[in-house]
């Protein structure tokens, strides 16, 4: 299976994907194009198989964003990148294609830092998700919403610091 | 009148460096570049270098110009190439900016991870910048 990551296109096949989530297979589904390309509020980044080019079997949206600046002692709004949804077709679970999608996003992030400034990575995560994001190093944020995703933490530099890494 | 002669004094141009450039390659990938200079004719890894280069500089420059890669057959179907490491310079390629939720003791906690040294990165994040 040769997989191959890229924005979504309109002509996308979508409605075959189901990852287990209803909220992220029906964003996929109904929101991810128009806010891609009508709100532009996200960019949708699909993994595709070449044998079947416009069938997604795994999706992330990212987004830039920002804190607001009250809570930094320099007093300027800390930007940053969103990793707003990451999800994987359940019938592709287990071949990396999760690993895929997020490497895709460090990369994508990355370039936004180098181009518009990003300090870090910030995503929402399900409760039982955040072991699998810390092992790429993303960290808790405390406070959250009680019974609501736990909003997590990775560095840019850290990031950054792995592309260094010598092998 | 005379004229005199005059030799200009000029330093030879420095001749550019040239830089070396080794890579490892993977059995299969080995394989591949072998076949390649054959089919092309090739004779050194210069000239592979080289060429490949400059196919892939031309794959940049229209990619950052938002244009697309195709190949087409006798046929007319059409074929687009998409390679993610060009889609990341594609002039469309940039995201959008959303707002975001809160709450003050969320920022507290990102304040606090923002200012501390970077941490450094996971065996599995490595791994990920290498994919």
């Amino acid at each position: 299976m040769a997989v191959l990551i890229r924005r979504l296109e309109e002509q996308d096949e979508v409605a075959p994907f189901d990852c287990g989530d209803e909220p992220l297979n029906n964003y996929l589904k109904r929101h991810a194009w128009a806010n891609q390309q009508k709100s532009s509020i996200g960019v949708t980044f699909v993994a595709i198989d070449e044998g079947a080019p416009r069938t997604v079997i795994g999706y992330c949206t990212l987004a830039m964003a920002g804190a607001p600046r009250d809570a930094f002692p320099k007093k300027y709004d800390l930007p940053l990148s969103l990793l707003a949804r990451l999800a994987v077709d359940r019938r592709f679970s287990g071949k990396g294609l999760g690993h895929a999608l997020i490497s895709e996003a460090f990369k994508i992030a990355l370039r936004a830092a180098d181009d518009v400034g990003c300090r870090c990575i910030i995503t929402d995560a399900y409760p039982n998700r955040t072991a699998w994001y810390a092992r790429y190093g993303f960290v808790p944020l405390e406070g959250g919403v009680e019974d609501g995703p736990q909003r997590m933490f990775l560095d840019i530099r850290t990031i950054r610091m792995a592309l260094k890494t010598p092998k | 009148m005379t004229f005199k002669q005059v030799r200009k004094q000029t330093s030879q141009p420095k001749k550019a460096r040239k830089s070396k450039f080794q890579a490892d390659l993977a059995p299969a990938e080995d394989r591949m570049v072998r076949g390649l200079k054959e089919e092309l004719q090739l004779g050194s890894n210069t000239d592979f270098l080289s060429d490949a280069v400059a196919l892939f500089r031309w794959a940049v420059g229209e990619r950052k110009r938002g244009h697309r890669i195709f190949s087409e057959s006798e046929k007319g179907e059409r074929k687009e190439l998409v390679f993610p490491r060009l889609e990341r310079i594609a002039p469309e390629f940039s995201l959008p900016r959303v707002e975001i939720s809160w709450t003050t003791k969320e920022l507290e906690s990102l304040a606090e991870l923002a200012s501390r040294e970077p941490a450094d990165p996971t065996e599995t994040l490595i791994r990920a910048m290498r994919d």
